[in-house]
């Protein structure tokens, strides 16, 4: 039965996100692959680059890929992981004192040997075919996860050796985890053998992201997501090759954390087990952290911050008006200077968020003292907001942070925001275009196309959304740090996460990482391997839903997971 | 409080029981101050009080109820650095050494690992497990029964201790699953405690077989998959994968004695191979689970004619199996002989459901052999179960076939067989009426694939309904939730099993009495929402426990446990 299945039946060319350049065997470049239902992509040789052809075979395996001169067949060489399959460093300059590497390369084993018992013998095979395990080079010794950090590879594996290893070249250590990512890919079970092998070898990839930052939001304030549920969120993250954890941490709803310098903050919370400790976020940042994933911590003033006051209710204008918080306290910037204090020990991320969204002021408004402080200080309510957000924005930068606001905050009052402001986009298109030209950074979050609990925007929406369009000025482009797709909590808990996530979040994350002229002209072209990404989550425990349908859908009949 | 200590056990413990005498007679006295600390255990303080609080505050959050139980009021720590030390004969077992690091693991997953050892409590440091069976072999009835002291060593003593005591090493591992669930995180001192100590637990599970069917045929679910639910199970003490592993849709299973078999996998990468099978059986045996691996014949295998289309009646027509071919028996013996060597459960599933038998009356060749042997296609379908039952039982093997074979022809039915009910009420007690044994699957409240059953339906439905003789209540061996897999994948099987396999799970284990009397929605329903929650934080996906509107895996705004709201306390 499954002959007729083609999504899958593209074996190796099926990169999630598709790298920057692949070579496999020399001179023949293929960038990626083909099907039938959903045409993947092109084929070409470097003699033949104008000739696209596309393959329409039900036999991929069995068909020649290229006619070129070089009359390379597909799937001509295969090695075999050897049972020992190892690490190697010698020459690299990372001392991987902490480890990193070494849990990346054991994190890589597991997910390469869960699918399938491999236990077939490999003694018969050929030695120079057995792949004896992975050199790692490394050319900086420093492991600090900076904004901005080299994250390029180089993946090689020969085609046989005396012994052969796959060799991967990398300035970093973060560098080196996409690359072992990209080799987790790679690595196939045969049914037959029950040996893992890596076909088409040999191999060379090139690969660098486009975009330095590529995020994805949680929002631990509408919903608690307990400490290993978000830990499992970062383990799929380095999958797809994204970079920030957007970590909403507090919001109207609750107020999960525990910050020391104001200790009733937390008692915010849903309830006394639904808390995070200062170390438990800790552990959250170290977490990502080894994985080169950095967390951006947000705390949403004034708006989104009614679970403040349960602890600090003169944080409130008053009992029955209760939100933005009181902008004529004093109290109410000490408290945000406290917990700016106690993030920056333990968020060590370049930027904080600070919110600024959505700020209904009426409560300042009909709140006498509040009013009168308005009156007072000559201020109406929405300067009262510009106030707010800038008094906040200096806080954040005396901790030594730059500041992310969301879009709000340029929409009213742009040419005040500190210059080190980024502004987070969200509410629409056009935005992105007006903060770049004012020479200011930005992240893209485009509600309407990367939203990922707007269950009807569906996954080539997700991956048509063009974070530079309309932006053709080369210097304006690089004030697009990159986008992030948002899961907001409200109808999302621990129970449905992950498959509102996935798949939707990887076809974004494919959008951010590859070069622009690489990615699919039509979404429909991405079918088969984002399928097979799918699949490949599934295959390591990740609940990521069915392409076919919107949002989270349950499929509706039985059939392949490469068909749904 | 639900001391009982009236029941016999048949490895009572002078000690346990002079103890709980003791405590009985302490907590009872003392039962306003033990109500107050019950709440503390479990974060419950609430400011107003109406009786139904009063009867929540009193409950023990462990899930299934234990048999039985008393606790008291002091608060132990546990040590980080929480060590294993067995004594009996089966005390030095791999599976209670790997159980335990499990569940260390567990218990402090919960939150990071910096926890700061707490001296000035009474602490735990060690968890003796005493086995007195050395004997490894898990099967139906198994012993599974244990008891759970966690106690200080002497009144003046700041040194306590864990003690489990089970016959069988899978005692053992529910008596660390319970011991896990007395385990909590406090954000006040970051340590985890033990509330309501002393504790003394005697437990035993009410059935035998508490089963949860998988369905790989329909959606593939892939190893990882498989056993992150068996790991699950395990939570809800259930002991029984019942792996429905083909059906029509596709045969995901390699069978070496007929390799073209598993052309009948959806895709190449769909497929287990024999030793990723036994790796399953495996991974579940150690955690006290047996495999329950079906074939479900003649009605449900379509799908085995890709690599054989001889077992088709013909090319257009493919379902039921071949009857008129004894290729299609030969093939039934070889798949039996392979899954053998993996399967080492008593029970093996035959299946015999929903047999339509127009293909064998429409097909010329099936309709001449049935004419040669004087057969209709009824008493065809009665020859082709009975051939295939003869076929398990060969292999020593006990036949579970579903209910429609003993409602079509239950006097000819091997007397060996087990019934599994699946229709509707009514089957298990004629079924145990003619002497055979059953398994209580009701659709009605039992398939977990039918969304608008809720947790009450699922937790109220009992096996034993409309069965009084004792001797014939002996042939009820449990129940089985069914999570059939034509809608759900691995992107929703998880919260579409959890929480309702839960409250069968507790049907299952726990006495009739202990937890069907008063209202389900104070006595049940706030344990089952912190067992949910307690699933969440050990990483799984369960859906929203909700009685009235919402679809079972539907998601809303809510707090996850049941818990009293700080913002409440606080204002």
């Amino acid at each position: 039965m499954y002959n007729c299945i083609s999504p899958g039946n593209v074996n190796n060319f099926v990169f999630f996100p598709s790298p920057s350049l692949s070579l496999s065997h020399t001179h023949v470049v293929i960038v990626i692959a083909i099907n039938l239902h959903y045409p993947i992509g092109h084929c070409f040789c470097s003699s033949c680059v104008q000739e696209v052809k596309t393959i329409t075979s039900l036999q991929i395996s069995e068909f020649k890929l290229c006619d070129g001169e070089a009359g390379v067949s597909y799937g001509h060489q295969v090695l075999y992981m050897s049972k020992d399959f190892g690490l190697r460093t010698e020459g690299s300059k990372y001392p991987d004192a902490s480890g990193i590497l070494k849990d990346g390369f054991s994190r890589l084993l597991y997910v390469i040997q869960a699918p399938h018992v491999a236990d077939g013998t490999i003694s018969h095979f050929q030695q120079s075919l057995v792949l004896q395990g992975i050199h790692v080079l490394i050319s900086s010794p420093n492991e600090k996860l900076e904004y901005g950090i080299d994250e390029s590879y180089k993946l090689s594996i020969a085609s046989s050796g005396a012994p052969v290893y796959a060799h991967l070249e990398a300035q970093t250590v973060y560098g080196a985890l996409h690359g072992l990512q990209t080799f987790s890919q790679l690595c196939h079970f045969n049914f037959t053998t029950r040996v893992i092998e890596v076909r088409q070898a040999p191999w060379e990839i090139s690969d660098q992201p486009r975009f330095p930052y590529r995020g994805l939001l949680i929002d631990t304030s509408r919903h608690y997501q307990p400490l290993p549920v978000i830990k499992k969120v970062v383990d799929s993250m380095a999958y797809a090759k994204l970079n920030v954890l957007h970590w909403h941490i507090v919001d109207s709803q609750s107020f999960p954390l525990e910050i020391p310098s104001y200790p009733k903050l937390w008692n915010g919370a849903y309830s006394i087990s639904e808390r995070y400790t200062m170390a438990d976020a800790a552990e959250v940042v170290s977490y990502a952290q080894r994985q080169g994933i950095n967390v951006l911590a947000e705390i949403d003033v004034p708006g989104h911050a009614l679970s403040w006051g349960p602890g600090y209710p003169t944080l409130w204008p008053s009992k029955d008006c209760q939100q933005p918080l009181d902008v004529s306290n004093e109290f109410t910037f000490q408290v945000i200077d406290g917990i700016l204090s106690d993030f920056s020990k333990v968020f060590k991320f370049k930027f904080v968020h600070l919110g600024g969204d959505e700020v209904n002021t009426s409560c300042w408004e009909t709140t006498p003292h509040v009013r009168n402080w308005l009156q007072k200080h000559s201020m109406n309510a929405s300067e009262a907001y510009a106030y707010f957000v800038l008094r906040a924005q200096k806080i954040a930068l005396s901790h030594g942070y730059e500041i992310v606001n969301w879009e709000e905050t340029f929409n009213n009052f742009g040419n005040k925001l500190s210059r080190k402001t980024v502004v987070h986009n969200w509410l629409g298109s056009g935005v992105v275009e007006r903060v770049v030209a004012a020479g200011l950074r930005c992240i893209v979050s485009n509600q309407d196309k990367w939203y990922l609990d707007h269950l009807d925007t569906t996954w080539p929406d997700f991956y048509s959304n063009e974070p530079l369009a309309n932006i053709t000025n080369p210097k304006q482009q690089e004030l697009v740090l990159g986008g992030e797709v948002c899961m907001w909590g409200e109808h999302i808990d621990g129970s449905d996460i992950e498959q509102t996530i996935w798949p939707r979040a990887a076809a974004a994350a494919e959008r951010l990482w590859t070069p622009y002229e690489k990615l699919a002209k039509d979404p429909k072209q991405v079918t088969g391997r984002l399928a097979r990404f799918r699949c490949l989550l599934n295959q390591r425990g990740v609940a990521a839903a069915p392409l076919a349908l919107p949002g989270r859908g349950a499929p509706l009949e039985p059939g392949s997971c490469y068909m749904q | 409080m639900a001391a009982d200590f009236t029941t016999s056990n048949p490895n009572p413990l002078l000690l346990l029981c002079l103890y709980a005498v003791y405590i009985c007679i302490s907590t009872s006295i003392s039962l306003s101050a033990l109500v107050v600390d019950a709440q503390k255990t479990l974060g419950l303080v609430s400011e107003h009080k109406s009786t139904s609080s009063q009867l929540k505050d009193s409950l023990v959050y462990l899930w299934p109820l234990p048999t039985e139980y008393t606790f008291g009021n002091g608060t132990l720590s546990v040590d980080p650095d929480l060590s294993l030390a067995v004594g009996g004969n089966g005390g030095n077992s791999a599976i209670v050494r790997d159980a335990f690091d499990r569940y260390r693991a567990i218990i402090f997953k919960q939150s990071s690992s910096k926890l700061r050892k707490r001296m000035m409590n009474s602490h735990i440091s060690k968890v003796r497990v005493i086995v007195h069976s050395d004997i490894e072999e898990l099967q139906l009835g198994t012993d599974e029964s244990y008891s759970l002291i966690v106690a200080k060593s002497d009144d003046r003593s700041i040194i306590a201790e864990a003690t489990i005591e089970a016959n069988s090493v899978f005692g053992a591992l529910r008596g660390l699953e319970t011991f896990s669930q007395l385990c909590t995180y406090d954000y006040e001192t970051k340590s985890i405690q033990i509330y309501n100590a002393p504790w003394y637990i005697r437990d035993r599970p009410r059935f035998a077989f508490r089963g949860l069917l998988l369905d790989t045929s329909r959606h593939y679910y892939p190893v990882d998959v498989i056993k992150q639910i068996i790991e699950s199970m395990s939570y809800a003490k259930l002991n029984v994968l019942h792996w429905h592993i083909i059906d029509e849709e596709s045969f995901p299973l390699e069978i070496p004695t007929y390799p073209k078999l598993w052309k009948g996998a959806y895709s190449k990468w769909e497929r287990y191979t024999i030793e990723d099978a036994d790796e399953i059986v495996n991974f579940a045996k150690r955690r006290g689970i047996n495999v329950m691996a079906e074939v479900d014949v003649p009605g449900h295998a379509e799908s085995w004619g890709a690599g054989y289309p001889d077992l088709w009646p013909s090319a257009s027509c493919r379902e039921p199996l071949d009857v008129a071919k004894n290729f299609t028996f030969d093939l039934i013996s070889g798949i039996l002989t392979d899954m053998r060597k993996i399967f080492p459960f008593e029970l093996f599933h035959l299946g015999g459901d929903e047999v339509h038998t127009d293909c064998w009356t429409s097909t010329p060749h099936v309709q001449q052999w049935l004419r040669d042997h004087n057969m209709t296609a009824k008493d065809a379908y009665q020859y082709f179960v009975l051939r295939a039952q003869q076929l398990a039982i060969s292999k020593n093997w006990t036949p579970v076939n579903w209910e429609e074979t003993f409602n079509a022809f239950p006097t000819k039915l091997n007397p060996q067989t087990v019934v599994h009910n699946w229709l509707g009420g009514g089957v298990c007690p004629k079924a145990v009426g003619q002497g055979f044994r059953c398994i209580f699957s009701n659709q009605g409240f039992w398939y977990l694939d039918h969304l608008d059953v809720q947790w009450d339906g699922v937790y109220n439905a009992d096996p034993l309904e409309g069965i009084t003789d004792a001797s014939e209540q002996q042939l009820v061996l449990g129940g089985e939730v069914c999570m059939w897999g034509e809608m759900a994948d691995p992107s929703v099987v998880q919260q579409t099993i959890w929480p309702r396999a839960a409250a069968a799970a507790e049907r299952l284990w726990s006495k009739k009495e202990a937890i069907s009397t008063r209202n389900i929605n104070i006595t049940a329903l706030p344990r089952l929402q912190y067992f949910r929650c307690l699933l969440t934080r050990r990483g799984y996906s369960v859906g929203i426990l909700e009685t009235v509107i919402f679809p079972v895996r539907g998601a809303f705004l809510a707090t996850c446990p049941q818990e009293n709201n700080l913002n409440a306390k606080s204002s």
